[in-house]
């Protein structure tokens, strides 16, 4: 049983760290990038639906090639980080099952955060993929061009979906990584997830504005659905 | 007249084959200053002998009595009746091995948790007990036992989502804990590799979810959270150092 | 059924028995642990103030060495211990305290410059030196010359215990928890081991050892008010009392505690009065300045319960569900103190009574707290009457405490004694060779089957907690802290009487597996017999010593009683058989004053004793 480990010098399998390393990594990546995505979405707000922010930040990011570039690569983190997260996410039917038996009669907020964020996950999964396979493929943005695919078909229902649903996913992500790897402290933990809730409605509520503005305000492009190959969901 | 206090208690023997497990419901008065090592004492001798359940030191520092009060895990020695609604649920923790009713068995989980994290100082000094002893500070003597508070009550690992899901595996907030009070220690010359070797995992700490659920049932209010966070931070980067150091040692 | 078959089997694992399994397994012996519950639950995690040993750290310490502490332990037992085990006890404590820190408990260290301290409520100033910086410190503890109890803040016994267990896990020692050892496997000479029960599954095994060490800990459950856990309930002292060979050393000296809060007894420290706290009456008036008018709330706490229960019996105690009682009040200390030196004071409060100390009294009574007596063992941890058998721990009558143990010294006592015993069962066992006797083993596995069948089969009408309830209200309210002929007495009758129902229990639950109340049943008669030990040992001893105070023979006696009793139990028999010994040859320190509460003596004239030619 006792065997003096003091002198060993084998070196420790560190895969397991690396995974929860890049989980934590391209969820930080990916929390920025919404941060800034918010920005350019949001933007056209601030000349009150005239779009002419919004399509001079679009117009810069295409010109310097950054979105044609970080759009792939933004999916492809998305992927990745899909990829390292799901390792944590029970898809056994039993484990499933401990899990929901023990939230429900636990009653405890951050367990029942952990489900929403791993419920949302997969909404986004989806739904993402979609909205960023059709900015994708119709290129420019601009103003017009979005307030035309908002006001078609299913878009608003599947933006007034997917928004909750990154907000939450998002800022219960932030909180997480501080608390797991010990930026939040016990002492500082409540100010946190303070923090943590009312930036989650603070993002609904410009991302509502926005698509408010996008669906009532914005002056569509009409020649523009014609081109997306996803054209009437 | 106390209040009429209505236990639902989980019944289950695993040892009787024509057991099922079922809920069932005792009546009982509320007394002054009631705890549930009381009640349930009261229960047994008084309606049902059969009825299992565990006390020891029914002062909340044995850890023996760890049970869901109400769906939370927590020391029913030191829950007092007066703090509960007038319907109160019991049932065995989850995670741990039933032995029946209420009563699970926390000591070989925690004796397998106790092996497998090495839960000892590990020195190659050769002890001379006649020599006088080495010095430590008094500061951080008091910051090892806010640690070694632990009772192994197994409150933590019940109310932990990921313990629930994979129980054979998953380590639990008090092997990390644990881990964390022998790095503390100047005494265990254990390195980080070591530390790394029997914690650095998917089923150590890097299974953790962050749930907390841990930290807010420790009947001992232990430091869990920074201690989960300083484990994972420390081990974290110390991969991701390891792993870039391998690469630029290679392109070299 | 299965068999396990071990070098050393230790029948408990609290720190004494874990002791006794590290000693033994670090020499490459087979050892298993036994206990009822996880070997970290074990009652030794109780203790909270500390542990003795006399390192002269810190400066209120300063000048101690094993002598005194040798002659305070000597003077706390009234001259009623064994002053050679005392003497080793003594010297052995030092290294066992460093060997337990090397082992990483965590000891509180000597923080050097000024700080005050408190003492009878009025605080004073003390220097720590700066060359003693980040030695083991110590505390002040009643009945000591020095400042020698050391500690880790308010959890001494729980970091010594976690200590040990993770030695024991090093060198991978199996501990079978929830096993309960029923009785010693034996053929009148050698002991080979024990049969238990499984308290999982409620299946008979039987371990076999070369050597069988009980460390079972405290008997506190055969009293109704107790600090004791529910599972002290002297099931070791049990076994080895039905060899009818192997007796029982001192079981009338048992200690009670002034201050255990009422319903649960959980034990509120000393320190309250010794800050300066007070007792009130159920018109809440003081007391104690009417009995003890020096010492008052101060003096030692056989003589303050003592006081208490005759206040109570007066009918000046406060009502409750839960009996009578009297109230500790510490409110006048103020919140600053509380919260800092009393914190566990102010959270068992809290938790267990709802009350707050700072605002409200808390309602306390005297309860027992330590069992002197246990199996009677020889200076090596040899039990009387049987070849390989060792006792260690609160189980045993080691005999250091005689007839008052020392704050702290118990403790010490089971770390000490673990490690001469260890090491003294490792001699034995080298020149150890044991013939099993599988005939011997069969014979005793089937009159435990036999017994255990006849309670299940039992037609009787007797409940098995309504027995206990008699036998606890029995020995608490007769052979407690006062003690007289016609109260012990009723005891002796009344248990025996207890006895003989005990015969009739029949249980009302058939349920499969461990079965609380059948586990209790079986229990229950060996309790009896043992408290009538107790009792009849009580009676017997015509003096008071130490905790064994006589109303009707207030002095002590050491021209009679200078004995140690040993009661042992034949089988049939309603009461035990009580022989005496002399406590030892070695008399360092002749019979005298202890040096507080009164100084009643019938004084000894025999020459090997005093010294005197
Ligand atoms: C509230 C309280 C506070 C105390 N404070 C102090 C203090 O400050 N300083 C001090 O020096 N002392 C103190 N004491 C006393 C001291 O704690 C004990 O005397 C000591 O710890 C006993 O240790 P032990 O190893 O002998 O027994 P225990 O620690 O009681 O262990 C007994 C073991 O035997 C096992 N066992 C029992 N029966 C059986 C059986 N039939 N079969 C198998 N296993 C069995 C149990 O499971 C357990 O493992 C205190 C006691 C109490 C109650
Ligand atoms: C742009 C989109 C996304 C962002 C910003 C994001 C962000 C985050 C963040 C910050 C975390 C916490 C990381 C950690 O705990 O280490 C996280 C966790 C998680 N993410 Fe995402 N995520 C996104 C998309 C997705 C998608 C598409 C999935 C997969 C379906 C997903 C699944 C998860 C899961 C399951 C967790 C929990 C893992 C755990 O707690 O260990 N996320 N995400
Ligand atoms: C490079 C990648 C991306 C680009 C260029 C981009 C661009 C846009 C644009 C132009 C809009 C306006 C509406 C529209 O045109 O349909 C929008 C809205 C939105 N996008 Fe993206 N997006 C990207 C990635 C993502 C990802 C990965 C997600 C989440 C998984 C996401 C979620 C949303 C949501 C929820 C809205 C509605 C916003 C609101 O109402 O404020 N986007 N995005
Ligand atoms: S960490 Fe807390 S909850 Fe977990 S076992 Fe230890 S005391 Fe119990
Ligand atoms: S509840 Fe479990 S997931 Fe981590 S934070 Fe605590 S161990
Ligand atoms: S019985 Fe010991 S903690 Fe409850």
């Amino acid at each position: 049983m006792y065997t003096q480990t003091v002198a060993q010098a084998k070196e420790p399998v560190r895969n397991d760290a690396m995974y929860d390393f890049l989980q934590m990594a391209t969820g930080v990546a990916l929390v920025l990038f919404m941060w800034a995505h918010m920005i350019l979405v949001a933007s056209v707000n601030l000349d009150f639906g005239g779009g002419r922010v919004m399509n001079f930040i679009a117009n810069f990011f295409e010109a310097t090639y950054m979105a044609q570039l970080g759009g792939p690569v933004i999916f492809l983190v998305l992927l990745f980080h899909f990829f390292m997260a799901a390792r944590k996410f029970p898809f056994r039917a039993e484990e499933q099952k401990a899990m929901w038996t023990h939230t429900v009669r636990f009653n405890h907020m951050d367990t029942w955060l952990w489900i929403i964020q791993a419920a949302t996950a997969f909404i986004i999964l989806v739904l993402g993929s979609i909205h960023l396979f059709s900015v994708l493929t119709t290129l420019p943005i601009t103003a017009a061009r979005s307030a035309a695919r908002i006001q078609t078909g299913w878009w608003l229902l599947l933006y007034l979906v997917l928004l909750p649903c990154i907000e939450l996913h998002v800022g219960i992500g932030a909180y997480r990584i501080g608390v797991k790897w010990g930026w939040i402290k016990r002492s500082t933990r409540e100010y946190f997830h303070g923090m943590e809730n009312k930036l989650s409605f603070v993002m609904i509520g410009i991302g509502l504005i926005t698509l408010i503005m996008f669906y009532f305000i914005v002056t569509p492009d009409p020649t523009f659905m014609a081109k997306t190959p996803i054209p009437h969901m | 007249m106390g209040r009429q206090l209505k236990f639902n208690i989980f019944r289950y023997n695993p040892e009787d084959s024509a057991s099922v497990p079922h809920m069932e419901t005792f009546r009982l008065e509320e007394t002054e200053a009631m705890t549930l090592f009381i009640a349930l004492n009261r229960i047994r001798e008084e309606q049902d002998p059969s009825l299992m359940f565990d006390f020891m030191c029914r002062a909340g520092i044995c850890g023996q009595c760890a049970m869901l009060i109400n769906g939370r895990p927590d020391l029913a020695c030191h829950t007092k009746t007066k703090k509960l609604p007038d319907d109160i649920t019991v049932l065995p923790m989850p995670v741990f091995k039933l032995i029946g009713d209420l009563s699970v068995d926390t000591g070989t989980w925690f004796r397998d948790m106790n092996t497998k994290v090495e839960s000892w100082i590990h020195s190659d000094k050769v002890l001379d007990p006649a020599a006088q002893e080495e010095r430590m500070d008094n500061v951080l003597a008091d910051e090892i036992y806010e640690l070694e508070r632990c009772i192994e009550c197994g409150c933590c690992v019940a109310a932990c989502g990921k313990a629930n899901m994979i129980p054979e595996k998953f380590m639990g907030a008090a092997a990390f804990n644990r881990i964390g009070r022998f790095m503390l220690d100047p005494r265990d010359q254990r390195t980080e590799n070591e530390y790394f070797e029997v914690v650095g995992t998917d089923d150590g700490i890097f299974g953790c979810l962050g749930l907390l659920g841990c930290e807010d049932v420790c009947p001992k209010k232990l430091p869990l959270q920074d201690q989960l966070g300083m484990l994972r931070r420390k081990l974290g980067f110390s991969a991701v150092q390891h792993i870039f150091g391998k690469v630029f040692s290679s392109k070299k | 059924m299965d068999t396990f078959y071990a070098d050393v089997l230790c029948v408990g694992a609290g720190l004494a028995g874990e002791r006794v399994a590290v000693e033994a397994a670090s020499r490459g012996y087979k050892v298993i642990c036994l206990s009822l519950v996880h070997a970290k639950r074990s009652h030794s995690s109780a203790a909270q103030g500390g542990m003795q040993a006399s390192l002269g750290n810190c400066a209120k310490g300063e000048g101690d060495n094993p002598d005194v502490h040798f002659s305070d332990t000597v003077k706390g037992s009234d001259w009623g211990c064994d002053q050679e085990v005392a003497r080793l006890f003594a010297e052995t404590a030092p290294l066992a305290v460093r060997e337990m820190c090397a082992w990483g408990v965590p000891w509180n260290r000597v923080v050097p410059g000024k700080s005050m301290y408190y003492k009878g409520g009025q605080e004073f100033e003390k220097f720590e030196k700066q060359e003693n910086e980040g030695l083991i410190t110590a505390r002040d503890f009643g009945g000591t010359a020095k400042w020698r109890t050391c500690y880790t803040s308010d959890g001494t016994g729980h970091t010594l215990l976690f200590t040990m267990d993770y030695q024991a896990t090093k060198y991978g020692v199996p501990v079978h928890d929830r096993v309960e050892a029923i009785s010693l496997i034996h053929d009148g000479e050698n002991c080979m081991g024990v049969v238990a029960r499984n308290l999982k599954t409620g299946k008979l095994c039987a371990y076999i050892a070369k050597a069988t060490l009980i460390a079972t800990g405290g008997y506190g459950r055969l009293f109704r008010e107790t600090t004791n856990a529910v599972i002290c309930d002297g099931s070791g002292a049990i076994i080895a009392l039905d060899t009818g060979m192997v007796p029982i050393g001192n079981p009338e000296a048992v200690q009670f505690h002034p201050t255990g809060i009422v319903p649960t007894n959980i034990l509120v420290t000393e320190g309250c009065r010794g800050d300066g706290g007070t007792l009130l009456d159920v018109n809440e008036e003081r007391f104690m300045h009417i009995y003890e008018p020096a010492k008052q709330e101060l003096a030692s706490r056989d003589v303050v319960s003592r006081w208490m229960t005759h206040h109570i019996r007066l009918g000046k105690g406060v009502k409750s569900p839960y009996g009578d009682h009297l109230w500790l009040d510490i409110r006048h200390l103020g919140a600053k103190h509380i919260k800092t030196k009393l914190r566990d004071v102010e959270e068992i409060c809290n938790e267990f009574l709802d009350r707050d100390p700072i605002t409200q009294l808390i309602p306390v009574r005297p309860a027992h707290h330590y069992s002197m007596g246990g199996v009677r063992t020889n200076k090596d941890g040899a039990a009387y009457g049987l070849k390989g058998l060792y006792a260690a721990g609160e189980a045993a009558c080691w005999d250091m405490h005689g007839f008052n143990r020392l704050g702290g010294n118990s403790l010490a006592e089971t770390v000490v004694a673990g490690r001469i015993v260890g090491n003294k069962i490792c001699e034995f066992l080298e020149g150890c060779s044991v013939s099993l006797k599988t005939d011997v083993i069969d014979a005793e596995v089937k009159k435990q089957e036999a017994r255990i069948a006849a309670v299940k089969a039992s037609t009787g009408k007797e409940n098995a907690y309504e027995l206990r309830n008699k036998m606890q209200d029995l020995t608490y309210d007769n052979v407690g802290i006062f003690r007289n002929a016609g109260d012990l007495t009723k005891a002796v009758e009344g248990l025996q009487e207890v006895y003989e129902r005990s015969k009739n229990i029949g249980i009302r639950s058939n349920s499969m597996g461990g079965n609380p109340e059948l586990t209790f049943a079986l229990k229950l008669p060996g309790q009896v017999r043992l408290a009538l030990c107790t009792a009849y040992a009580a009676l017997q001893r015509t003096e008071s010593r130490g905790a064994h105070s006589r109303e009707d023979f207030p002095e002590r006696n050491d021209r009679d009683w200078l004995l140690r009793t040993l009661a042992t139990w034949k089988e049939g028999d309603t009461l035990p058989t009580l022989n005496y010994e002399r406590p030892s040859k070695v008399w360092e320190l002749p019979p005298g004053y202890r040096g507080y509460g009164e100084d009643k003596r019938i004084e000894c004239e025999d020459p090997e004793v005093t010294g005197k030619k």
